[in-house]
C-alpha cells in the first residue's frame, strides 16, 4: 500500500513535469529561434507546408549560429513591427489607466456602502460578466456609433474601462474585508474618501495586482475589438492581430517579433505572479 | 459599513455612468433595432428579423460551430483544471514550480505563440513526427476539420492556468482539520472526497464551469490566429458571422443574432445552475 502510494506520487510528478515543459516550450522555443539569423529562419520556414511524405521539417531547438540579425531588422532597419508594438503599448496603457481610475472606486462603492438597490446593481454586473463577447459587443457598437468613435482608438479603449470581470474580482475581495478596519478609521475622523485611499487600496494590494496583471494580459492580446471596431483603419491595429499575417509572409524575423511581444507579458507575469496566486478569490459568490 | 448613499455616489458615479452608456442602455435600446427593418422609414417588422436570421445558413453554421467548440472546450477545460488542481493540491509544498508554469500561458499573448503552434502542427512538424513514431499516420492538421484540434489545444493551453488557480484556492480554503477528523473516524480517501471535498468545492466548480463557457464562446480568437479572418467551414464561428454582418452595416442582423445567442446562453446557464443546486442538495443530504 505504502509503496503503491509513493509510486503514484512519483508518476503524478513525472506527468506534471511533462505538462510543465509543454506549457513553457512555446515561449522558450520562440526566444531561442529569435536568435537565429534571418536567412537560416527563412530557409527553415520555407520547409513548412510540404506534402512530401519523405520529408520532415528539421527538428531543432537552438539556432545553429547565434545572431542578432532578426532584432536588428525589427528594431533598427524596419519599423513595421515596432509601430504595431507601440500601438499595443498605447492600448494597454490607456485601458489600464482608465480602469485604475474607475473600477476600484466602483467596487468600493458596491461593497462598503449600504443603500437600496446595491444588490440589484451587482446582479446586473454579474449578468453582464457572463454574457458572451458576441452579445456585449453589440451595445458597445451602438454607443460607439452614436458617439462617432468607431474606427478611432477610443472604440477599443473606452468600453474596456468598465469591464465587468474586474469589477466583480475587486468587489469579491473588498466585501470580505472586515468592517472594523473602516470603523477604526472613522473614529479617527477619516471619511470614506480618505479611508479608501489610505486603508482599502493598500489592503487590497494582492487583488489590485492580480487584476492589473490579468487585465494587461487581456489588453495585450486584443483581437475581437480591433478587428471589428477598427476594420477600416489597419494602421491602428495592435500587434496581436498582425502575427497571423506575419507568420504567412515568411519574413525571417517573425520570431524576434514574437519574442518582443512576449517580453512585456513575461515581465508583468514575473512581477505579479504572487499577487495572482493569492489575490484571486472568486468564491463566496451569492 | 457606510450607510449614507450621499457618500457613496462619488465612488459609483463614473463607473455606473459608463456601464449605463456602453452596456445597459444600448442593450435595451438595441431591441428596437432587432424589431425594425433598417430601411429609411425604419418600419416595425415584429419578429421578422428573428426568423430571417434564424434561417440564415451562415448564422446556423456559425452558431453550430460555436456551440460545438464550446461544448468540447468548456468541459475539457473544467475537467482538466480540476484534475490538475487536485494533484497540485496533494503535492502542495513542491507544487510551486508546476503551479506557476501552468499559470504562465494565461498571461502570455497567444497571438505571439501561434507561429510556434503552426510549426508544431505542420505536415512535417513535431506532432506528426511523434504520431509516426507511435506507429500512426501523418495528419494534415492545418486543413479542413482537423484544424479544430490545434485551435482547441491552443485554447486549452492558454486558459488552463486560470481555472486551476481558482480550483486551487477553493481546495486550499478547506481546513485541514476536517480531513484529520475524518481520518480519525476511519474515513478513506474516497469517502473524504465525496463527503468533504466535493460539497465544499461545488460553488467554485460551478463558477469555473460558467467562466469556462464564457471564455470558450470567445474561441474566435484562436480561430482567427490559426484559420485567419475567413476560416474554412469547420471553424466559421458566430463571431465571424457577426463581423461579416457588421461589415455590411447590417445592424438589424447583428443585434438580432446577439439576442438569439444571449437567449440560448441563458438557457444553458440556467440548466447548469439548477443542476448545481441539485448536486449540492444530493451531496449535503446523501449518506
Amino acid at each position: 500500500m505504502r509503496t503503491g502510494k509513493r509510486f503514484q506520487l512519483r508518476l503524478a510528478r513525472a506527468l506534471l513535469a511533462l505538462l510543465a515543459i509543454l506549457m513553457l516550450l512555446p515561449m522558450v522555443q520562440t526566444f531561442l529561434y529569435s536568435f537565429s539569423s534571418i536567412p537560416e529562419m527563412k530557409a527553415f520556414m520555407k520547409t513548412r507546408g510540404s506534402r512530401d511524405e519523405a520529408a520532415w521539417m528539421e527538428a531543432h531547438l537552438s539556432p545553429h549560429i547565434l545572431s542578432l540579425g532578426q532584432y536588428e531588422q525589427i528594431l533598427i532597419k524596419d519599423h513595421t513591427v515596432l509601430g504595431y508594438f507601440i500601438n499595443s503599448v498605447g492600448y494597454a496603457a490607456a485601458i489600464l489607466f482608465g480602469q485604475a481610475l474607475i473600477i476600484p472606486a466602483l467596487a468600493f462603492g458596491l461593497s462598503k456602502f449600504r443603500f437600496r438597490g446595491r444588490e440589484v446593481i451587482f446582479f446586473l454586473i454579474l449578468i453582464l460578466m457572463l454574457l458572451p463577447f458576441q452579445v456585449t459587443m453589440v451595445p458597445n457598437v451602438l454607443t460607439l456609433r452614436f458617439l462617432g468613435m468607431l474606427n478611432t482608438p477610443w472604440a477599443v479603449v473606452l468600453p474596456m474601462w468598465f469591464a465587468p470581470f474586474y469589477i466583480f474580482l475587486l468587489r469579491q475581495y473588498m466585501i470580505a474585508l472586515p468592517d472594523e478596519l473602516l470603523e477604526a478609521a472613522s473614529m479617527d475622523g477619516a471619511g470614506p474618501f480618505r479611508s479608501f485611499l489610505r486603508i482599502v487600496l493598500p489592503v487590497c494590494r494582492p487583488v489590485l495586482g492580480a487584476a492589473a496583471a490579468l487585465s494587461f494580459a487581456e489588453n495585450w492580446n486584443l483581437v475581437e475589438q480591433p478587428l471589428t471596431y477598427l476594420s477600416s483603419r489597419p494602421e491602428l491595429m495592435p500587434l496581436s492581430t498582425v502575427f497571423n499575417q506575419l507568420a504567412g509572409e515568411n519574413t525571417g524575423f517573425e520570431f524576434a517579433g514574437a519574442a518582443l511581444y512576449i517580453l512585456p507579458a513575461l515581465l508583468v507575469y514575473l512581477f505579479f505572479q504572487e499577487d495572482i496566486l493569492s489575490g484571486i478569490q472568486l468564491t463566496e459568490m451569492k | 459599513m457606510y450607510k449614507k448613499f450621499r457618500q457613496a455616489w462619488p465612488f459609483l458615479l463614473p463607473g455606473l455612468a459608463g456601464l449605463l452608456l456602453f452596456y445597459f442602455i444600448p442593450f435595451v435600446g438595441g431591441v428596437w433595432y432587432s424589431l425594425t427593418d433598417g430601411s429609411f422609414e425604419n418600419k416595425f417588422v415584429g419578429l421578422q428579423n428573428y426568423t430571417t436570421v434564424w434561417q440564415n445558413q451562415m448564422f446556423q453554421l456559425g452558431l453550430r460551430n460555436t456551440m460545438e467548440l464550446s461544448l468540447i472546450c468548456a468541459p475539457a477545460l473544467f475537467l482538466l483544471s480540476f484534475l490538475l488542481a487536485a494533484v497540485l493540491h496533494r503535492i502542495r509544498p513542491a507544487g510551486a514550480f508546476f503551479r506557476s508554469s501552468v499559470l504562465m500561458p494565461y498571461l502570455m499573448p497567444s497571438s505571439a505563440v501561434l507561429i510556434i503552434w503552426l510549426l508544431w502542427f505542420d505536415y512535417g512538424g513535431p506532432v506528426n513526427r511523434l504520431l509516426t513514431v507511435l506507429g500512426g499516420q501523418r495528419v494534415d492538421w492545418l486543413m479542413g476539420a482537423e484544424l479544430r484540434l490545434p485551435v482547441i489545444l491552443l485554447f486549452l493551453w492558454k486558459n488552463l492556468g486560470f481555472c486551476v488557480i481558482v480550483f486551487l484556492s477553493a481546495l486550499q480554503a478547506i481546513p485541514d482539520v476536517l480531513y484529520e477528523y475524518a481520518t480519525l473516524e476511519g474515513a478513506g480517501f474516497r469517502k473524504q472526497t465525496f463527503a468533504i471535498t466535493l460539497p465544499l468545492v461545488v460553488p467554485s466548480a460551478f463558477l469555473v464551469l460558467i467562466l469556462s463557457f464564457v471564455s470558450a464562446f470567445r474561441i474566435f480568437k484562436e480561430v482567427f490566429f490559426i484559420g485567419g479572418a475567413y476560416p474554412e467551414e469547420p471553424l466559421y464561428t458566430l463571431q465571424n458571422y457577426m463581423n461579416n454582418m457588421y461589415g455590411k452595416l447590417n445592424y438589424q442582423n447583428v443585434t438580432t443574432a446577439a439576442y438569439i445567442f444571449a437567449g440560448m446562453v441563458f438557457v444553458l446557464f440556467g440548466v447548469l445552475f439548477l443542476s448545481q443546486r441539485q448536486a449540492l442538495r444530493r451531496l449535503n443530504g446523501g449518506d
